[in-house]
């Protein structure tokens, strides 16, 4: 039976090291996910990642709600991910696309669903940072937006107004896309 | 509107929602740094787990030189390599940590162009941390040839980085790029 993430960080807090290894597994490709897209290249991604996995062990004792260490490891990943963004920016990159994530796609599905890929992926990166952390909260990591003005410290309102402006401009951005 | 209301967002979730594999080295890297966070705080039980916390916090390239990924080395034990060219702000000599992970050895050194590899008893002995070998050293900036000596006889390349063009004493090496963090 799999243990449960209270027994898995009750564990690593009594010296069993290795059980961390357990959350890692559990947590590492959902959270790369968010990161992938809020970063827009794995690599930042994998950096984000890992300084998150790496914070959460050396922080562990302080993580009040055991069994919803995985809520708390993703406030570390997206706070890690917002100063990563902040970093890029201030080195004046611009946002780049998965190229390991589209040169699967382009695999493992047709030249058409690879398009569709790559322009979502191109629409979702234009976005601005705060536009896209809300969308992608809210949209593909499914939260409530009580979870995210948790998570971001950010207003019930002012989120969803980000999600709203998210919306209209992915309709702009992938409006010849989806006419054609 | 409301063609774009469910139909399209849907489309771009799914395609968002679609799992994003990381390589299979990236638990065993989070955990080469998890396990030397342990092995540092042990000694230092006492004085709780945020001890150690400034031992990585202050070193910004290190995230980024351990995304160079572990390697397993199949030799006479089970091995895995990395080596760190990791940066921070001072003059053209820059402070560079070798890492190797090799729980079943009883000895690690690092040799390279740096330290004559060795000769003379210069060859830099790294510390244990629980089968996590570590030493750190300072570079002048440019390029370097390396290798870890296990056992005092066996020379380990580090698979992460290039292959030395001209190894020396036809032993395997590697070589790293010091940068110069004042450029």
């Amino acid at each position: 039976m799999e243990s449960s993430d209270a027994e898995l960080v009750t564990r690593v807090l009594h010296g069993e090291v290795n059980a961390y290894g357990a959350l890692v597994s559990r947590y590492r490709d959902r959270y790369a996910r968010y990161a992938v897209h809020m970063l827009g290249n794995r690599e930042d991604a994998e950096e984000a990642l890992q300084d998150a996995f790496t914070r959460a062990y050396r922080s562990l004792a302080r993580c009040e709600e055991p069994e919803r260490f995985g809520a708390w490891l993703f406030r570390i990943l997206v706070n890690r991910c917002r100063t990563s963004g902040a970093r890029r920016v201030r080195r004046g990159q611009t946002f780049v696309h998965d190229e390991g994530a589209l040169l699967n796609a382009s695999e493992e599905h047709p030249a058409e669903q690879t398009m569709w890929r790559e322009e979502i992926e191109r629409a979702v990166g234009e976005l601005s940072a705060d536009q896209r952390e809300a969308f992608l909260l809210k949209y593909v990591e499914d939260l409530g937006y009580d979870e995210m003005s948790e998570i971001t410290g950010v207003g019930v309102s002012a989120l969803k107004m980000r999600v709203m402006r998210a919306c209209d401009r992915l309709r702009i951005l992938l409006k010849e896309v989806h006419s054609g | 509107m409301a063609e774009w209301g469910r139909t399209t967002l849907e489309m771009i979730v799914d395609e968002l929602r679609q799992p994003v594999q990381l390589d299979e080295s990236f638990e065993r890297r989070v955990m080469v740094r998890v396990r030397r966070l342990y092995a540092e705080r042990r000694p230092r039980r006492g004085r709780g787990w945020l001890t150690v916390a400034a031992t990585i916090a202050h070193r910004p390239a290190w995230a980024a030189a351990l995304a160079a990924g572990i390697v397993a080395i199949a030799t006479a034990g089970v091995l895995r390599a990395r080596a760190t060219g990791q940066v921070v702000a001072s003059t053209s000599v820059e402070p560079v940590d070798f890492v190797l992970v090799a729980p079943n050895a009883e000895s690690v050194a690092v040799v390279g162009d740096f330290n004559n590899w060795g000769v003379g008893n210069k060859a830099l002995a790294a510390t244990n941390h629980g089968g996590v070998w570590s030493v750190t050293a300072t570079l002048s900036a440019g390029v370097h040839r390396y290798a870890f000596v296990v056992n005092g006889k066996q020379w380990v390349a580090d698979p992460t980085k290039p292959r030395s063009t001209g190894e020396d004493f036809g032993m395997p090496s590697s070589a790293l790029v010091v940068e110069d963090s004042t450029k």
